[in-house]
Protein backbone atom coordinates (compact mmCIF):
# COMPACT_ATOMS: atom_id res chain seq x y z
CA UNK A 1 0.00 0.00 0.00
CA UNK A 2 1.17 3.24 -0.96
CA UNK A 3 2.57 5.73 2.15
CA UNK A 4 0.28 8.69 2.94
CA UNK A 5 3.17 11.03 1.32
CA UNK A 6 3.14 8.82 -1.90
CA UNK A 7 -0.49 9.04 -1.83
CA UNK A 8 -0.59 13.29 -1.85
CA UNK A 9 2.62 12.94 -4.17
CA UNK A 10 0.80 11.32 -6.83
CA UNK A 11 -3.13 12.88 -5.85
CA UNK A 12 -0.70 16.51 -5.97
CA UNK A 13 0.31 15.11 -9.79
CA UNK A 14 -3.17 15.18 -10.68
CA UNK A 15 -3.73 18.67 -9.36
CA UNK A 16 -1.59 20.11 -11.50
CA UNK A 17 -1.76 17.76 -14.45
CA UNK A 18 -2.85 20.43 -17.00
CA UNK A 19 -5.76 19.67 -19.32
CA UNK A 20 -4.71 16.10 -20.19
CA UNK A 21 -7.64 14.19 -18.81
CA UNK A 22 -5.67 10.76 -19.01
CA UNK A 23 -2.40 12.04 -16.61
CA UNK A 24 -5.36 12.75 -14.39
CA UNK A 25 -7.50 9.56 -14.89
CA UNK A 26 -3.98 7.54 -14.26
CA UNK A 27 -3.48 9.73 -11.18
CA UNK A 28 -6.58 8.82 -9.81
CA UNK A 29 -6.28 4.88 -9.89
CA UNK A 30 -2.73 5.52 -8.71
CA UNK A 31 -4.36 6.88 -5.33
CA UNK A 32 -7.17 4.47 -5.47
CA UNK A 33 -9.48 7.28 -5.37
CA UNK A 34 -13.85 6.66 -5.88
CA UNK A 35 -15.27 7.72 -8.30
CA UNK A 36 -11.99 9.06 -10.30
CA UNK A 37 -14.07 11.29 -12.12
CA UNK A 38 -14.69 13.98 -9.08
CA UNK A 39 -10.92 14.15 -8.80
CA UNK A 40 -11.73 17.25 -11.32
CA UNK A 41 -13.99 19.18 -8.62
CA UNK A 42 -10.56 19.67 -6.92
CA UNK A 43 -8.77 20.54 -9.73
CA UNK A 44 -11.16 23.00 -10.11
CA UNK A 45 -11.66 24.26 -6.75
CA UNK A 46 -7.38 24.50 -6.60
CA UNK A 47 -7.12 26.12 -9.99
CA UNK A 48 -10.27 28.73 -9.01
CA UNK A 49 -8.98 29.69 -5.69
CA UNK A 50 -5.44 30.72 -7.23
CA UNK A 51 -6.67 32.71 -10.38
CA UNK A 52 -9.09 34.09 -8.37
CA UNK A 53 -6.17 35.70 -6.19
CA UNK A 54 -4.67 36.72 -8.93
CA UNK A 55 -8.21 38.65 -10.28
CA UNK A 56 -8.67 40.18 -6.87
CA UNK A 57 -4.53 41.63 -6.74
CA UNK A 58 -4.96 42.53 -10.16
CA UNK A 59 -7.83 44.05 -11.55
CA UNK A 60 -6.67 47.01 -14.01
CA UNK A 61 -3.99 44.15 -16.34
CA UNK A 62 -7.39 42.00 -16.06
CA UNK A 63 -9.43 44.41 -17.46
CA UNK A 64 -6.70 45.51 -20.28
CA UNK A 65 -5.63 42.29 -21.56
CA UNK A 66 -9.23 40.43 -20.70
CA UNK A 67 -10.36 37.48 -18.98
CA UNK A 68 -9.53 34.68 -21.74
CA UNK A 69 -5.52 35.92 -21.76
CA UNK A 70 -5.63 36.25 -17.78
CA UNK A 71 -6.56 33.10 -17.40
CA UNK A 72 -3.81 31.91 -19.62
CA UNK A 73 -1.59 34.00 -18.07
CA UNK A 74 -2.27 32.71 -14.19
CA UNK A 75 -2.21 29.61 -15.91
CA UNK A 76 1.31 29.60 -16.70
CA UNK A 77 2.15 31.77 -13.96
CA UNK A 78 1.20 28.88 -11.27
CA UNK A 79 3.21 26.31 -13.20
CA UNK A 80 6.29 28.26 -13.05
CA UNK A 81 5.51 29.79 -9.43
CA UNK A 82 3.09 27.50 -7.73
CA UNK A 83 1.75 28.84 -4.06
CA UNK A 84 3.52 28.03 -1.58
CA UNK A 85 1.95 29.37 0.93
CA UNK A 86 -1.50 28.45 2.71
CA UNK A 87 -2.47 32.50 2.30
CA UNK A 88 -3.51 33.44 -0.82
CA UNK A 89 -2.85 36.59 -0.40
CA UNK A 90 0.82 36.18 -1.76
CA UNK A 91 0.11 34.15 -4.78
CA UNK A 92 0.69 37.22 -6.61
CA UNK A 93 4.04 38.60 -5.19
CA UNK A 94 5.68 37.06 -8.11
CA UNK A 95 3.69 37.72 -11.21
CA UNK A 96 5.34 41.07 -12.14
CA UNK A 97 8.73 39.07 -12.26
CA UNK A 98 7.12 36.08 -14.21
CA UNK A 99 5.93 38.34 -16.98
CA UNK A 100 8.81 40.70 -16.86
CA UNK A 101 10.21 37.80 -18.24
CA UNK A 102 7.16 35.33 -20.41
CA UNK A 103 6.72 39.48 -21.96
CA UNK A 104 10.04 40.29 -22.71
CA UNK A 105 10.78 42.29 -25.60
CA UNK A 106 7.62 41.65 -26.81
CA UNK A 107 4.78 44.60 -27.57
CA UNK A 108 2.95 43.71 -24.05
CA UNK A 109 6.17 44.08 -22.00
CA UNK A 110 4.77 47.45 -20.19
CA UNK A 111 1.82 45.05 -18.50
CA UNK A 112 4.63 43.57 -15.89
CA UNK A 113 4.86 47.14 -14.62
CA UNK A 114 1.42 47.53 -14.40
CA UNK A 115 1.59 44.72 -12.24
CA UNK A 116 4.52 45.54 -10.45
CA UNK A 117 2.16 48.54 -9.62
CA UNK A 118 -1.09 46.91 -8.75
CA UNK A 119 0.77 44.21 -6.34
CA UNK A 120 2.66 47.38 -5.05
CA UNK A 121 -1.16 48.40 -4.18
CA UNK A 122 -1.73 44.45 -2.72
CA UNK A 123 1.22 44.59 -0.63
CA UNK A 124 0.73 48.24 0.88
CA UNK A 125 -3.00 47.45 1.79
CA UNK A 126 -1.57 44.87 4.78
CA UNK A 127 1.03 46.92 6.34
CA UNK A 128 0.69 49.16 9.67
CA UNK A 129 0.06 52.65 9.92
CA UNK A 130 2.60 54.51 11.81
CA UNK A 131 2.08 57.92 13.66
CA UNK A 132 3.16 60.54 11.51
CA UNK A 133 5.29 63.58 11.97
CA UNK A 134 4.73 66.90 11.37
CA UNK A 135 7.25 69.58 10.03
CA UNK A 136 8.15 70.56 13.07
CA UNK A 137 10.15 67.64 14.56
CA UNK A 138 12.71 69.34 12.32
CA UNK A 139 13.15 72.20 14.49
CA UNK A 140 14.42 69.76 17.28
CA UNK A 141 17.69 69.52 15.35
CA UNK A 142 19.91 72.45 14.62
CA UNK A 143 20.26 73.81 10.91
CA UNK A 144 23.80 71.92 10.69
CA UNK A 145 22.56 68.52 11.65
CA UNK A 146 19.38 68.42 9.06
CA UNK A 147 21.77 66.96 6.18
CA UNK A 148 22.62 64.20 8.18
CA UNK A 149 18.88 63.36 8.93
CA UNK A 150 17.50 60.09 7.93
CA UNK A 151 14.23 59.66 7.48
CA UNK A 152 11.83 56.26 8.14
CA UNK A 153 8.73 56.33 6.33
CA UNK A 154 5.44 54.97 6.39
CA UNK A 155 5.70 51.31 6.13
CA UNK A 156 3.05 50.93 3.21
CA UNK A 157 4.67 53.31 1.11
CA UNK A 158 5.93 51.41 -2.68
CA UNK A 159 7.78 53.29 -5.08
CA UNK A 160 7.50 52.26 -8.59
CA UNK A 161 9.27 53.37 -11.40
CA UNK A 162 8.86 52.24 -15.35
CA UNK A 163 9.47 53.38 -19.23
CA UNK A 164 5.82 52.88 -19.65
CA UNK A 165 3.32 55.45 -18.80
CA UNK A 166 2.06 52.24 -16.13
CA UNK A 167 0.12 55.16 -13.81
CA UNK A 168 -2.12 56.46 -16.55
CA UNK A 169 -2.89 53.32 -17.46
CA UNK A 170 -4.02 52.61 -14.11
CA UNK A 171 -5.49 55.81 -13.81
CA UNK A 172 -7.56 55.65 -16.91
CA UNK A 173 -8.61 51.70 -16.31
CA UNK A 174 -10.45 52.49 -13.02
CA UNK A 175 -13.66 51.99 -15.21
CA UNK A 176 -14.76 49.43 -18.18
CA UNK A 177 -14.06 50.25 -21.93
CA UNK A 178 -11.02 52.72 -20.96
CA UNK A 179 -9.05 54.19 -24.39
CA UNK A 180 -5.76 52.69 -24.77
CA UNK A 181 -2.94 55.04 -23.17
CA UNK A 182 -0.26 55.57 -25.78
CA UNK A 183 2.78 53.66 -24.23
CA UNK A 184 5.20 55.94 -26.26
CA UNK A 185 4.34 58.45 -23.76
CA UNK A 186 6.61 57.08 -22.04
CA UNK A 187 9.02 56.86 -18.15
CA UNK A 188 6.36 57.36 -14.89
CA UNK A 189 6.97 57.20 -11.53
CA UNK A 190 4.83 57.37 -8.19
CA UNK A 191 4.11 56.10 -5.27
CA UNK A 192 1.62 53.80 -3.33
CA UNK A 193 0.62 53.81 0.22
CA UNK A 194 -2.20 52.97 2.85
CA UNK A 195 -3.84 55.79 4.13
CA UNK A 196 -6.75 56.30 7.35
CA UNK A 197 -7.20 52.59 5.35
CA UNK A 198 -7.67 53.74 1.74
CA UNK A 199 -5.23 52.79 -1.01
CA UNK A 200 -3.57 56.37 -2.48
CA UNK A 201 -1.59 55.92 -5.86
CA UNK A 202 0.36 59.08 -6.72
CA UNK A 203 2.17 60.15 -9.85
CA UNK A 204 4.94 61.99 -8.67
CA UNK A 205 7.51 64.13 -9.95
CA UNK A 206 10.94 62.24 -11.01
CA UNK A 207 13.55 64.65 -8.46
CA UNK A 208 10.55 64.05 -5.69
CA UNK A 209 10.59 60.01 -6.64
CA UNK A 210 14.56 60.01 -6.46
CA UNK A 211 14.54 61.85 -3.00
CA UNK A 212 12.38 59.52 -1.58
CA UNK A 213 13.51 56.40 -3.25
CA UNK A 214 16.79 57.23 -1.67
CA UNK A 215 15.48 57.85 2.15
CA UNK A 216 13.60 54.68 1.86
CA UNK A 217 17.25 52.80 1.17
CA UNK A 218 18.70 54.32 3.99
CA UNK A 219 20.74 57.80 2.49
CA UNK A 220 20.66 60.83 4.66
CA UNK A 221 18.60 63.45 3.59
CA UNK A 222 21.85 65.33 2.19
CA UNK A 223 22.94 62.31 0.50
CA UNK A 224 19.07 62.22 -0.81
CA UNK A 225 19.03 65.64 -2.25
CA UNK A 226 22.55 65.30 -3.70
CA UNK A 227 21.00 62.30 -5.62
CA UNK A 228 17.91 63.77 -6.95
CA UNK A 229 19.85 67.15 -7.94
CA UNK A 230 17.53 68.98 -6.26
CA UNK A 231 18.01 72.59 -4.98
CA UNK A 232 17.10 74.39 -2.21
CA UNK A 233 14.05 76.23 -2.68
CA UNK A 234 12.84 72.77 -4.42
CA UNK A 235 13.48 71.35 -1.13
CA UNK A 236 11.69 73.02 0.83
CA UNK A 237 8.79 71.64 -1.57
CA UNK A 238 9.87 68.32 -0.90
CA UNK A 239 10.31 68.44 3.04
CA UNK A 240 6.67 69.64 2.81
CA UNK A 241 5.42 67.12 0.11
CA UNK A 242 6.75 64.34 2.54
CA UNK A 243 5.30 65.92 5.99
CA UNK A 244 1.83 67.11 4.66
CA UNK A 245 1.40 63.76 3.17
CA UNK A 246 2.03 62.42 6.73
CA UNK A 247 4.90 59.67 5.11
CA UNK A 248 7.05 60.63 7.79
CA UNK A 249 7.40 58.53 10.94
CA UNK A 250 10.90 58.80 12.54
CA UNK A 251 13.98 60.66 11.98
CA UNK A 252 17.48 59.32 13.05
CA UNK A 253 20.60 61.48 12.64
CA UNK A 254 23.03 59.25 11.00
CA UNK A 255 26.16 57.24 13.11
CA UNK A 256 28.33 59.49 14.30
CA UNK A 257 25.93 62.56 14.27
CA UNK A 258 23.94 61.61 17.10
CA UNK A 259 22.77 64.17 19.17
CA UNK A 260 18.93 63.49 19.92
CA UNK A 261 16.42 61.67 17.90
CA UNK A 262 12.76 62.34 17.40
CA UNK A 263 10.28 59.87 16.84
CA UNK B 1 -22.53 45.20 27.58
CA UNK B 2 -19.78 42.86 26.68
CA UNK B 3 -17.04 42.04 29.51
CA UNK B 4 -13.52 43.58 27.93
CA UNK B 5 -10.24 43.04 28.88
CA UNK B 6 -7.38 45.78 29.19
CA UNK B 7 -7.15 45.60 25.27
CA UNK B 8 -11.10 46.27 24.91
CA UNK B 9 -11.78 42.66 23.60
CA UNK B 10 -14.88 40.82 24.76
CA UNK B 11 -13.79 38.17 27.48
CA UNK B 12 -16.91 36.10 26.72
CA UNK B 13 -16.68 32.74 25.58
CA UNK B 14 -18.50 31.51 22.76
CA UNK B 15 -22.22 31.27 23.76
CA UNK B 16 -24.37 27.72 22.35
CA UNK B 17 -26.64 30.33 20.18
CA UNK B 18 -25.70 30.75 16.59
CA UNK B 19 -22.94 33.38 15.13
CA UNK B 20 -22.14 34.58 11.65
CA UNK B 21 -19.10 35.03 9.67
CA UNK B 22 -16.98 38.14 9.75
CA UNK B 23 -17.17 39.13 5.92
CA UNK B 24 -15.37 42.19 4.57
CA UNK B 25 -18.40 43.11 2.74
CA UNK B 26 -20.28 43.98 5.92
CA UNK B 27 -17.21 45.90 7.64
CA UNK B 28 -19.32 48.76 7.70
CA UNK B 29 -22.52 47.12 9.66
CA UNK B 30 -20.40 45.39 12.39
CA UNK B 31 -18.87 49.08 12.78
CA UNK B 32 -22.01 51.05 13.21
CA UNK B 33 -22.18 53.24 15.80
CA UNK B 34 -24.29 51.50 18.70
CA UNK B 35 -24.76 48.29 19.38
CA UNK B 36 -28.51 48.22 18.74
CA UNK B 37 -27.90 48.77 15.14
CA UNK B 38 -24.70 45.92 15.02
CA UNK B 39 -26.43 42.81 14.11
CA UNK B 40 -27.88 40.40 16.81
CA UNK B 41 -26.30 37.30 16.87
CA UNK B 42 -24.16 35.50 19.96
CA UNK B 43 -20.82 35.58 17.88
CA UNK B 44 -18.30 35.58 14.83
CA UNK B 45 -16.14 33.95 12.88
CA UNK B 46 -13.23 34.78 10.67
CA UNK B 47 -10.61 33.48 8.93
CA UNK B 48 -7.69 33.49 10.15
CA UNK B 49 -5.52 34.03 7.38
CA UNK B 50 -7.55 36.79 6.29
CA UNK B 51 -5.80 38.55 9.49
CA UNK B 52 -1.72 37.70 9.12
CA UNK B 53 -1.29 41.23 8.46
CA UNK B 54 0.07 44.19 10.51
CA UNK B 55 -2.44 46.30 9.00
CA UNK B 56 -5.03 46.78 6.63
CA UNK B 57 -9.07 47.91 7.21
CA UNK B 58 -9.66 44.26 7.82
CA UNK B 59 -7.87 43.69 10.84
CA UNK B 60 -9.08 47.06 11.99
CA UNK B 61 -12.31 46.41 11.45
CA UNK B 62 -12.29 42.97 13.30
CA UNK B 63 -10.37 44.81 16.60
CA UNK B 64 -13.60 46.88 16.55
CA UNK B 65 -15.50 44.19 16.53
CA UNK B 66 -13.71 42.25 19.20
CA UNK B 67 -15.10 44.92 21.65
CA UNK B 68 -18.83 43.78 21.02
CA UNK B 69 -18.53 39.98 20.09
CA UNK B 70 -16.65 36.52 21.09
CA UNK B 71 -14.50 35.44 18.34
CA UNK B 72 -13.70 32.03 16.53
CA UNK B 73 -10.74 32.12 14.19
CA UNK B 74 -11.34 29.57 11.53
CA UNK B 75 -8.41 28.56 9.49
CA UNK B 76 -8.01 27.28 5.93
CA UNK B 77 -4.55 26.74 5.44
CA UNK B 78 -2.70 24.62 8.09
CA UNK B 79 -3.27 21.44 6.38
CA UNK B 80 -2.29 19.83 9.30
CA UNK B 81 -2.41 16.48 7.52
CA UNK B 82 0.15 17.02 5.17
CA UNK B 83 2.55 14.12 5.44
CA UNK B 84 5.65 16.66 5.05
CA UNK B 85 5.04 18.23 7.87
CA UNK B 86 3.35 21.23 9.58
CA UNK B 87 3.90 24.46 7.93
CA UNK B 88 5.96 26.67 11.28
CA UNK B 89 5.89 29.77 8.98
CA UNK B 90 2.38 29.93 9.31
CA UNK B 91 1.87 27.89 12.62
CA UNK B 92 3.56 31.75 13.65
CA UNK B 93 1.19 33.58 11.80
CA UNK B 94 -1.68 31.74 13.41
CA UNK B 95 -0.01 32.47 16.73
CA UNK B 96 0.32 35.98 16.42
CA UNK B 97 -3.16 36.51 14.93
CA UNK B 98 -4.46 34.41 18.00
CA UNK B 99 -2.64 36.94 20.89
CA UNK B 100 -3.83 39.75 19.02
CA UNK B 101 -7.42 39.09 18.63
CA UNK B 102 -7.97 36.81 21.35
CA UNK B 103 -10.27 33.99 20.20
CA UNK B 104 -12.60 31.85 22.06
CA UNK B 105 -11.98 29.11 19.75
CA UNK B 106 -9.65 28.26 17.30
CA UNK B 107 -10.48 25.66 14.47
CA UNK B 108 -8.72 24.07 11.42
CA UNK B 109 -10.04 21.35 8.79
CA UNK B 110 -9.18 17.56 8.92
CA UNK B 111 -7.28 17.70 5.12
CA UNK B 112 -4.34 18.03 3.57
CA UNK B 113 -2.97 20.80 1.27
CA UNK B 114 0.46 20.77 0.79
CA UNK B 115 3.24 18.59 -0.72
CA UNK B 116 6.84 19.42 -1.73
CA UNK B 117 6.60 22.56 -0.90
CA UNK B 118 3.32 23.36 -3.10
CA UNK B 119 0.44 24.16 -1.64
CA UNK B 120 -2.81 23.71 -3.22
CA UNK B 121 -5.12 26.35 -1.44
CA UNK B 122 -7.76 23.66 -1.06
CA UNK B 123 -9.03 21.26 1.82
CA UNK B 124 -7.70 18.06 -0.10
CA UNK B 125 -9.41 14.91 1.44
CA UNK B 126 -7.09 12.29 3.54
CA UNK B 127 -7.33 8.48 3.25
CA UNK B 128 -9.32 6.82 6.28
CA UNK B 129 -5.99 4.83 7.77
CA UNK B 130 -4.20 4.19 10.59
CA UNK B 131 -1.13 6.44 9.28
CA UNK B 132 -3.45 9.20 8.37
CA UNK B 133 -4.58 9.23 12.08
CA UNK B 134 -1.24 9.51 13.02
CA UNK B 135 0.10 12.13 11.17
CA UNK B 136 -2.59 13.94 11.67
CA UNK B 137 -2.81 13.73 15.27
CA UNK B 138 0.71 14.02 15.53
CA UNK B 139 0.87 17.22 14.23
CA UNK B 140 -2.33 18.76 15.72
CA UNK B 141 -0.64 18.01 19.02
CA UNK B 142 2.48 20.17 17.90
CA UNK B 143 0.26 23.01 16.54
CA UNK B 144 -2.04 23.03 20.29
CA UNK B 145 1.54 22.46 21.84
CA UNK B 146 2.81 25.69 19.54
CA UNK B 147 -0.31 27.53 19.42
CA UNK B 148 -0.81 27.29 23.60
CA UNK B 149 -4.77 26.75 22.51
CA UNK B 150 -7.01 23.34 21.95
CA UNK B 151 -7.70 23.08 18.14
CA UNK B 152 -11.19 22.29 16.91
CA UNK B 153 -10.78 20.30 13.94
CA UNK B 154 -13.48 19.86 11.19
CA UNK B 155 -14.77 17.23 8.76
CA UNK B 156 -14.40 18.10 5.51
CA UNK B 157 -16.88 18.33 2.22
CA UNK B 158 -15.81 14.74 0.11
CA UNK B 159 -15.92 13.98 -3.37
CA UNK B 160 -13.88 11.08 -3.60
CA UNK B 161 -13.17 8.15 -1.30
CA UNK B 162 -9.48 6.34 -0.87
CA UNK B 163 -9.42 2.58 -1.69
CA UNK B 164 -6.92 2.50 1.20
CA UNK B 165 -9.16 3.31 3.41
CA UNK B 166 -10.95 1.02 5.96
CA UNK B 167 -12.37 3.48 8.90
CA UNK B 168 -14.87 5.37 8.29
CA UNK B 169 -14.56 8.98 8.59
CA UNK B 170 -16.17 8.71 12.28
CA UNK B 171 -13.84 6.36 13.58
CA UNK B 172 -11.30 8.37 11.77
CA UNK B 173 -11.96 11.67 13.64
CA UNK B 174 -12.67 9.80 16.84
CA UNK B 175 -9.01 8.38 17.18
CA UNK B 176 -7.59 11.69 16.27
CA UNK B 177 -9.40 13.49 19.22
CA UNK B 178 -8.74 10.14 21.13
CA UNK B 179 -4.72 10.79 19.99
CA UNK B 180 -4.75 14.31 20.42
CA UNK B 181 -6.94 15.98 22.39
CA UNK B 182 -8.51 17.97 19.97
CA UNK B 183 -12.20 18.83 19.63
CA UNK B 184 -14.46 18.34 16.99
CA UNK B 185 -16.26 21.27 14.72
CA UNK B 186 -18.66 19.63 13.52
CA UNK B 187 -19.94 20.86 9.66
CA UNK B 188 -23.46 19.22 9.10
CA UNK B 189 -23.07 20.50 5.66
CA UNK B 190 -20.28 19.08 4.88
CA UNK B 191 -21.82 15.67 6.18
CA UNK B 192 -24.62 15.80 4.17
CA UNK B 193 -22.58 16.73 0.98
CA UNK B 194 -20.15 13.86 1.80
CA UNK B 195 -22.59 11.52 2.26
CA UNK B 196 -25.13 12.40 -0.80
CA UNK B 197 -21.96 12.25 -2.88
CA UNK B 198 -20.61 9.18 -1.57
CA UNK B 199 -23.63 7.06 -0.47
CA UNK B 200 -22.66 7.36 3.29
CA UNK B 201 -25.42 7.30 6.70
CA UNK B 202 -25.27 11.01 7.10
CA UNK B 203 -27.24 9.65 11.09
CA UNK B 204 -24.54 7.03 11.21
CA UNK B 205 -21.79 9.62 10.95
CA UNK B 206 -23.66 11.90 14.04
CA UNK B 207 -23.90 8.38 15.97
CA UNK B 208 -20.41 7.53 15.38
CA UNK B 209 -19.05 10.95 16.98
CA UNK B 210 -18.19 11.08 20.41
CA UNK B 211 -20.43 12.97 22.26
CA UNK B 212 -18.00 15.27 24.24
CA UNK B 213 -15.72 16.24 21.47
CA UNK B 214 -18.12 18.16 19.72
CA UNK B 215 -17.83 22.09 20.53
CA UNK B 216 -18.56 23.84 17.53
CA UNK B 217 -21.12 23.44 15.01
CA UNK B 218 -21.35 24.70 11.16
CA UNK B 219 -24.17 25.00 8.71
CA UNK B 220 -24.07 26.38 5.08
CA UNK B 221 -25.50 26.04 1.33
CA UNK B 222 -24.51 23.78 -0.95
CA UNK B 223 -25.19 23.98 -4.69
CA UNK B 224 -26.01 20.38 -6.89
CA UNK B 225 -23.68 19.91 -10.21
CA UNK B 226 -25.50 16.96 -11.69
CA UNK B 227 -25.19 14.05 -9.26
CA UNK B 228 -22.61 15.70 -7.03
CA UNK B 229 -22.80 18.46 -4.24
CA UNK B 230 -21.08 21.03 -4.22
CA UNK B 231 -20.06 22.52 -0.67
CA UNK B 232 -19.63 26.13 -2.09
CA UNK B 233 -21.34 28.19 1.37
CA UNK B 234 -23.40 30.02 -1.14
CA UNK B 235 -26.82 29.73 -0.32
CA UNK B 236 -29.12 28.93 2.40
CA UNK B 237 -28.66 26.24 4.64
CA UNK B 238 -31.21 23.48 2.91
CA UNK B 239 -34.13 21.86 4.52
CA UNK B 240 -32.18 18.45 4.94
CA UNK B 241 -29.32 20.04 6.48
CA UNK B 242 -31.72 21.79 9.09
CA UNK B 243 -33.25 17.74 9.89
CA UNK B 244 -29.70 16.75 9.82
CA UNK B 245 -28.57 19.52 12.62
CA UNK B 246 -31.99 18.62 14.85
CA UNK B 247 -30.56 15.42 15.06
CA UNK B 248 -27.29 16.75 16.19
CA UNK B 249 -28.46 18.74 18.87
CA UNK B 250 -30.28 15.67 20.06
CA UNK B 251 -27.26 14.09 20.77
CA UNK B 252 -24.25 16.79 21.10
CA UNK B 253 -26.68 19.37 22.92
CA UNK B 254 -27.02 22.94 22.28
CA UNK B 255 -23.43 23.59 21.00
CA UNK B 256 -22.39 27.14 19.35
CA UNK B 257 -23.63 27.15 15.77
CA UNK B 258 -22.23 29.16 12.41
CA UNK B 259 -24.13 29.97 9.37
CA UNK B 260 -20.96 29.91 6.94
CA UNK B 261 -21.54 31.85 3.72
CA UNK B 262 -18.44 32.71 1.41
CA UNK B 263 -19.57 33.26 -1.77
CA UNK B 264 -22.26 35.31 -3.28
CA UNK B 265 -22.49 36.64 -0.33
CA UNK B 266 -26.03 38.20 0.87
CA UNK B 267 -26.98 41.06 2.99
CA UNK B 268 -26.21 41.01 6.30
CA UNK B 269 -29.96 40.55 7.69
CA UNK B 270 -29.95 37.39 5.37
CA UNK B 271 -27.08 35.67 7.27
CA UNK B 272 -29.02 37.26 10.83
CA UNK B 273 -32.59 35.45 9.73
CA UNK B 274 -30.48 31.98 9.08
CA UNK B 275 -29.22 32.70 12.26
CA UNK B 276 -32.17 33.43 13.89
CA UNK B 277 -33.09 30.09 13.08
CA UNK B 278 -30.56 28.19 14.64
CA UNK B 279 -31.30 30.13 17.76
CA UNK B 280 -34.82 29.52 17.60
CA UNK B 281 -33.66 25.34 17.46
CA UNK B 282 -30.82 25.85 20.40
CA UNK B 283 -33.53 27.99 22.27
CA UNK B 284 -35.84 24.67 22.00
CA UNK B 285 -33.70 22.50 22.62
CA UNK B 286 -32.74 24.16 26.13
CA UNK B 287 -36.59 24.64 26.62
CA UNK B 288 -36.35 20.50 26.45
CA UNK B 289 -34.07 20.66 29.03
CA UNK B 290 -35.36 22.94 31.20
Amino acid sequence: MASLLELQRSFGAALRGGADSATVDDAARACGLEPPANLSIYRHNSDHAFRSALEIGFPVLRRRVGDDYFRQLAHHYRVACPSRSGDLHWAGQDFSVFLAEHLRGGDYAWLADLARLEWGREAAAVCAELPALGADALRKYPAEMLEHLTFTLQPSLRLVESPFPVFSVWFANQGENASPVDQSAGRECGMIRLRSNSMEVTRLAPDLFSCMDSLVHGATLGEAVTAANVGESRLIEVLGFLFSSSLVSSLTPAPGRRQGTSS
Amino acid sequence: MANLDSRGLATEPIPARAGIGFRSVHHDAWSADGKSSRPAVGWIEAHTENYFHDGGAAARALERARADYPLSLHGVGLGLGSAEGVDRAHLARVRAAIRRFEPALVSEHACWGRVDGECFNDLLPLPYTDEAVRVLARQVREAQDFLGSQLLIENVSTYVTFAHSHLSEWEFLSAVVADSGCGLLLDVNNIFVSACNLGLDAHAFIAGIPRAAVQEIHLAGHARNGDVLIDDHGSRVCAEVWELYAAALARFGAQPTLIEWDTDIPPLATLVEEAHRADRMLEGLRGLAA
